[in-house]
């Protein structure tokens, strides 16, 4: 069968990704285009009339120091919390797949969190800092400890605390599934050839887990850049708006201050932020990708 | 494999497609079949949910018509709720929503209710372009809320609150309770609506002509620090912070937990409004409770009144969407509500709200809602001031006001930062 | 000797592993132990003592009749199995085929697919939200049915889903196993589903198990979508416990707990598959 073709070509694309490319083009693209279009629109999200306003919103967006300012710690929030989630979500990975007893246990254990979502993770986590926290420290140092959420350092770090804790579990299964692709027979005769525990992850398992890696870098990366739940439902921007990140900014400007468009308009540039981030770390770890 | 595979996506399709016949039939229910229409209502007022649910029940057996409530999002603001509903061309038949939307929303969307029967019972309705377009709800008021119960056990006399109308006597008191064991006798609560909305919002609202004077901050001619309200409000407010139990960490003291402890006496003070009843009577409660005027050092009367009026509207959608019945039901239960010893009984019992009209009888209301009559029965309400930017409460109730609570700001530097905001802030056109 | 040795480096390794483990385990599931505390309380004691074992009030289990009547369980839970299933098999079959189609041929359109559904990853979702209701419901009228919504989460968990297994046909696939095939006559359908995604069970389960967890807590999309209380799912109807000025915390705990225990079983049914790791990969 020839194999160049474009008629081939068009069948085994039809095939394979003809409803992929259907779908995905009905629900994300098409109304993506049209969320582009709101942006060069005032509209207030709610009137029928949507007039034409050409770039303004994006001059609003450009001059909104709030949202300059949300999008600085949006960046340090995520440096810090991609890094802790991806060091302890592979730790965790390492430490249930090195055969030790209960390793099952621990593995649905650590992913529990995952299905803790919404108001009540915000509450839970809530009363762990305002209560537990102040309590302890209060005891540890004898004096009157404050609560991490309501210092504006602490707010942040306190976010960071929960995003390690909501998805390093998560993170570990990706890592879990990459520790068990790489093939026990290699790890063993790494071992013959001499090598020790650790020589065998950094010279073996880790080259081979790229894949993983790559994902799970991407995943954490946009979620941190675009996280809104945790921060609406632990902080709601407290104290004083200095824990509002990007997404929450953008979305009070379009919902609570009404500005649909400029928020519309500060979420694409998010969005193109987000997307160049990605997509070089994605480019740069598929270059090193082993290829099986 | 590949059978299986196959297999299973034909299930996947079929049991799709059955669905849709399914939920197809479903919707069409509406407005045809049986002997009454449908209509769905958004609730707002998210604390009478259960309530307004069961009477849906009994709405329906008594006239035939199909009520639906549905819950205001939490998540969200109720005007992006009410944008996305009209935005998917899916709007509920009767929207409850506070003041503000009422006019971003009666030009494009708000059926004309002037010819209906229970207009002539309130002023309370709101009109825009001379459409009657917001049905009021209730009457709610803000002020300081106190236990009775737990000032008397400490100073052993009734508590009379006229008695603490200005700041020094209201001082007085917070020393005597101090000194008297309780520590920390107030509690602040740090949400921004709370701080912008409902606190800060009474130094306009308290102003001789609100309007002109917000007018005048947006136009930057206002000279805030030295206004003799906001003065004579901040004053409060700083003693309100002295004696905060949240002080250290006031900027988020949490709601839950204030009410509980104005609840039970173990703070006597906390600034709020009527619908704080419905948390506080989740916890040990005493009936021995009710609200009063902010304490000012004020030459004016405005330290004998409290701040409010008609709170949630109703309005009726008048789009294409909502069909003449189902209009027609929405005008009637409307209807039902004020005329009908049900409806009635709905709101001022089930409900526990403050009537907004004036054939209405309310004797069974909680202590905090008895208040609010009583001062609006008096003619002690100062108008809600509806017209303040959108983001006003982000931004000077949570950048502003919460830093100052926490002690993180001073007056001078709050006075900037407001006339800052307000010279880049969008009014509202009204 | 030198085994004796290795044996016991081994045991103290493990030990130190099994105590670390043991130490995050408990912060892990700390707030989850709260939930279980709690959900045994009612409203009031939750607020004034949340880590009491009882409170003053006393021990109940009146919040789980109260939450299954309040939210409609049975109907609710049905609805959101059947999203989550439908939804699940449909992302797995259909970005399994979509990355399959991507490693193997290097062509353009391949590409540009693949590019717009990596930054497609990234766009928040609130640039989405309104455009698609006014496209769905405005226009095209289609809310308010399960299948809109189905059709919609796989839109959305398609570009995640092709990633993660393009990622690994890329890397564990031994493309020489595949040649053997053509040579025995296989074409590219037959290798695709009696050989590569046989292969891929591992990513599979991890899939399945990430989509059918975010399809079955998902809030957001389902709330825009199906707007009639018959078709809602467990989140939204969960949402009738919480109110802007009362939070019915037990409900919500009660309630939880139900919801979350079909995607526990889920998972620890899947694990396995997970775990068994690749047993294909020995041909290579």
């Amino acid at each position: 069968m020839k194999t160049n073709t474009m008629s081939y070509k068009i069948k085994q694309y039809l095939l394979f990704a003809g409803i992929s490319t259907v779908i995905f083009a009905c629900v994300v693209i098409i109304p993506f285009i049209y969320g582009l279009y709101l942006t060069l629109t005032s509209w207030d999200g709610v009137s029928r009339n949507k007039p034409f306003v050409g770039i303004q919103n994006y001059v609003n967006a450009f001059a909104d120091s709030g949202y300059w300012v949300s999008l600085g710690r949006t960046f340090i929030y995520s440096a810090i919390a991609v890094i802790l989630v991806n060091a302890v979500a592979f730790i965790i990975a390492y430490m249930v797949t090195s055969g030790i007893k209960g390793q099952n246990f621990f593995r649905a254990g650590f992913f529990v969190p995952n299905l803790i979502g919404g108001i009540v993770l915000g509450y839970v986590w809530k009363f762990v800092f305002n209560k537990a926290f102040v309590a302890l420290g209060s005891f540890i140092s004898s004096g009157n400890a404050k609560s991490l959420l309501a210092t504006e350092n602490g707010a942040i770090a306190a976010l960071i605390i929960v995003s390690v804790w909501q998805y390093a579990g998560y993170m570990m299964l990706i890592y879990v599934a990459g520790f068990m692709s790489v093939s026990e027979d290699v790890i063993e005769a790494a071992k013959i050839d001499g090598c020790t525990g650790t020589q065998s992850i950094i010279h073996i398992s880790i080259p081979l887990m790229t894949a993983s890696f790559v994902q799970c870098l991407f995943l954490t990366i946009t979620r941190c850049f675009m996280v809104y739940d945790v921060n609406l439902s632990l902080t709601n921007g407290d104290p004083y708006g200095s824990s509002a990140l990007a997404a929450m900014h953008v979305y009070n400007q379009a919902f609570v201050n009404k500005n649909y468009g400029t928020g519309q308009a500060e979420a694409l540039i998010l969005f193109v932020i987000c997307a160049v981030i990605g997509g070089i770390q994605v480019y740069v770890g598929k270059k090193g990708e082993v290829q099986a | 494999m590949k059978k299986r595979l196959l297999s299973l996506m034909v299930v996947a399709a079929m049991s799709a497609s059955l669905v849709a016949c399914g939920s197809s039939e479903g919707g069409s229910s509406d407005g045809a079949s049986g002997s009454g229409v449908s209509i769905t209502v958004l609730n707002s007022k998210t604390e009478i949910q259960t309530q307004f649910e069961e009477m849906a029940e009994a709405y329906e057996e008594a006239t035939g018509v199909h009520v639906e409530v549905y819950n205001a999002d939490t998540d969200t603001t109720v005007a992006s709720q009410v944008a996305t509903k009209y935005a998917s061309n899916d709007p509920y038949t009767l929207t409850m929503v506070d003041a503000k939307d009422i006019y971003s929303l009666a030009d494009d969307y708000a059926y004309d209710l002037s010819n209906e029967d229970w207009a002539s019972h309130t002023t309370l309705g709101i009109t825009v372009n001379d459409k009657l377009a917001g049905f009021p709800v209730c009457v709610e008021a803000r002020g300081v809320i106190y236990n009775a119960d737990a000032i008397e056990a400490i100073t052993g006399e009734t508590f009379d609150p006229s008695s603490v109308a200005t700041l020094d006597d209201f001082q007085a008191l917070l020393d005597e309770l101090k000194a008297g064991g309780m520590e920390t006798p107030v509690g602040v609560l740090s949400e921004y609506w709370s701080l912008g909305a409902h606190y800060f919002a009474e130094v306009y609202e308290q102003q001789e002509d609100p309007d002109a004077f917000v007018n005048s901050l947006l136009a930057g001619e206002a000279d805030l620090g030295s206004n003799e309200k906001f003065n004579e409000l901040m004053d409060t407010f700083d003693t309100l912070i002295a004696y905060n139990y949240a002080k250290g960490s006031a900027a988020n003291a949490d709601r839950e937990e204030s009410s509980m402890m104005l609840a039970q006496g173990d703070i006597a003070f906390m600034f709020g409004g009527n619908w704080d009843w419905s948390v506080i009577n989740q916890y040990d409660y005493t009936e021995n409770m009710g609200i009063m005027p902010v304490p000012e050092n004020t030459s004016d009367d405005t330290n004998t009144k409290l701040v409010g009026g008609g709170s949630k509207y109703f309005f009726v959608d008048s789009s294409d969407a909502t069909s003449d019945e189902q209009r027609q039901a929405a005008l009637d239960f409307l209807n039902w509500l004020v005329s009908d010893p049900e409806g009635n009984a709905f709101l001022t019992e089930q409900c526990a709200l403050v009537p907004a009209f004036d054939n209405i009888d309310a004797s069974a209301l909680d202590p905090l809602s008895l208040s609010v009559k009583s001062y609006a029965d008096a003619g002690k309400l100062i108008p809600n001031y509806n017209y303040l930017p959108d983001d006003h409460m982000t931004v000077v109730g949570q950048e502003i006001m919460q830093k100052y609570l926490d002690e993180a700001m001073t007056r001078d530097e709050l006075v900037t930062a407001v006339e800052e905001y307000f010279k880049t802030a969008t009014p509202i056109e009204h | 000797m030198e085994n004796e040795v290795a044996a016991r480096n081994k045991k103290i390794k493990h030990a130190i592993m099994i105590i670390v483990l043991t130490l995050l385990f408990i912060a892990f599931v700390f707030p989850f132990i709260m939930v279980i505390l709690n959900v045994f309380k009612v409203k009031a004691d939750i607020t004034a003592s949340p880590l009491a074992l009882i409170g003053k009030h006393g021990f109940t289990l009146e919040n789980f009749p109260n939450a299954i009547k309040k939210m409609n369980f049975f109907t609710v839970f049905g609805n959101s199995l059947f999203v989550t299933i439908l939804s699940t098999i449909g992302t797995i079959i259909l970005s399994s085929m979509t990355a399959y189609l991507i490693v193997r041929n290097n062509w353009n359109a391949n590409k540009i697919l693949f590019v717009l559904m990596i930054a497609s990853m990234v766009i928040p979702f609130q640039v989405l939200m309104v455009p698609l209701v006014s496209l769905y419901g405005g226009i095209f009228g289609i809310l308010n049915h399960r299948v809109t919504l189905i059709f919609m989460h796989i839109g959305f968990s398609l570009s995640m889903a092709t990633f993660m297994f393009h990622g690994s046909i890329h890397t564990n696939v031994p493309i020489s196993l595949e040649e053997a095939a053509t040579i025995d006559g296989c074409n590219k359908w037959q290798i695709f589903s009696q050989i590569v995604f046989p292969i891929l069970k591992p990513t599979i389960a991890t899939v399945a198990i990430i989509d059918a967890m975010a399809f079955w807590n998902d809030y957001l999309l389902p709330s825009l979508v199906l707007g009639r209380k018959e078709l809602y799912t467990i989140p939204i109807a969960t949402k009738v416990f919480y109110g802007q000025f009362s939070t019915d915390t037990g409900l919500i705990m009660a309630a939880l707990l139900l919801a979350m225990l079909p995607i526990l079983i889920l998972y620890i049914f899947l694990q396995r598959y997970i775990v068994e790791g690749i047993t294909a990969g020995a041909v290579k």
